[in-house]
């Protein structure tokens, strides 16, 4: 093991998660290099100081102020609960359609395409509903259980991803 | 003050899916300080925090109905707020953040350190209440692009393991830790160069 290595693996070691032979392999470096054990010091200082950040306070006036906009968008909400319900519902049937839309047409973004045929080839119910359209455009409405796979699908995407590239 | 039984996640649920006026003050009372402390971290002023705030629990009573409860409310709300807070980052001008490949530790071709590493654990821990090095640490983290910022907030500032940073970010598990690393080591340096500066003086 090297310098290079050992830095690579430090928060394994830290955890204690690290395997035996590389245990073994970090101790003997370790050992006998200054640097590395100097590294290791400081690196472990780091976490624990990172640790210790707390997150800042919210200002009183700041948590009245918002309090009041949330108990009256609440209040609003209950008047107009099956309003937004339907809005609730077409805004999942439009991004899922956007999803299958950008399928078809291979303009997924890199990621989202690798994540989307993982979960086509693992699901039979939209593998097979993928297949049937194969290409062409997809039948409306989408059938209500792909329809639910394909938003949750949506919901789990990593945050800060757009599903379709350009 | 809302009602006790609106303590139990399932009750909450239930009747934010019914538009309980109660809930919605529950909900608030018990998420408002997280929210606003993860946004913080992530939007860094004040007025945007608010803002995304006032989303974040729109989203969370408006999609109440939809929460399949496959994951924990509160990762749920976590997600939702990270998702808004990005999102508005998106849509505004970059804020300036450091390049963290100036801050990885250097190495020579066979793999040893390039630059001698000093040992200032000590020294901090001396430091440890100094309110300098705290506002030094939390400028450091500011200069963090989101893609590390976000990971370092949940991990570190809110204390969550790296499944729930994981499952909340819609990462792999060995993404969340790399990401930690890499932002850790950057931490470390950003330390480094600080107590060295110090000391010239």
């Amino acid at each position: 093991m090297n310098c290079k290595e050992l830095v690579y693996l430090l928060e394994d070691y830290l955890e204690g998660t690290m395997e035996e032979h590389l245990m073994r392999d970090f101790s003997a470096h370790i050992e006998k290099c200054e640097p590395c054990k100097n590294f290791l010091k400081t690196y472990d200082t780091t976490r624990i100081l990172c640790r210790k950040m707390k997150p800042e306070e919210i200002p009183a006036e700041v948590r009245t102020r918002l309090k009041e906009f949330v108990m009256e968008k609440g209040r609003e909400y209950r008047k107009d609960i099956e309003k937004y319900r339907e809005r609730a519902v077409c805004e999942r049937r439009e991004q899922v359609a956007a999803l299958i839309g950008a399928y078809v047409s291979h303009r997924l973004s890199p990621n989202t395409s690798a994540l989307f045929e993982a979960h086509r080839d693992r699901c039979p119910k939209c593998g097979a509903f993928l297949r049937s359209i194969n290409g062409g455009e997809a039948p409306s409405p989408v059938p209500l259980e792909v329809e639910e796979h394909l938003a949750e699908f949506l919901e789990t995407l990593p945050l800060g991803e757009s599903p379709a590239s350009g | 003050m809302a009602s006790e039984r609106l303590l139990d996640d399932n009750v909450l649920l239930e009747e934010l899916r019914v538009g309980n006026p109660e809930a919605v003050e529950a909900l608030f009372d018990r998420f408002h300080g997280k929210i606003y402390g993860l946004a913080m971290s992530i939007v860094k002023n004040e007025s945007d925090a608010e803002e995304a705030v006032q989303d974040v629990f729109m989203t969370v009573v408006r999609k109440a109905h939809t929460f399949k409860g496959n994951s924990a409310l509160y990762s749920w709300i976590y997600r939702i707020c990270v998702n808004t807070c990005l999102m508005r980052l998106r849509g505004k001008r970059r804020h300036e953040t450091v390049s963290i490949e100036e801050f990885m530790p250097m190495f020579t071709e066979d793999g040893m350190h390039a630059s001698p590493i000093d040992d200032w654990s000590k020294e901090v821990e001396r430091k440890a209440l100094d309110k300098e090095l705290g506002r030094m640490i939390r400028k450091s983290t500011e200069n963090l692009s989101e893609k590390y910022r976000v990971v370092f907030v949940l991990s570190d500032v809110e204390g969550l393991s790296n499944e729930e940073t994981a499952k909340i970010l819609g990462l792999t598990v060995p993404a969340v830790k790399s990401r930690l690393h890499r932002a850790r080591l950057y931490m470390r340096e950003q330390l480094s160069r600080y107590l060295s500066e110090g000391k010239s003086h």
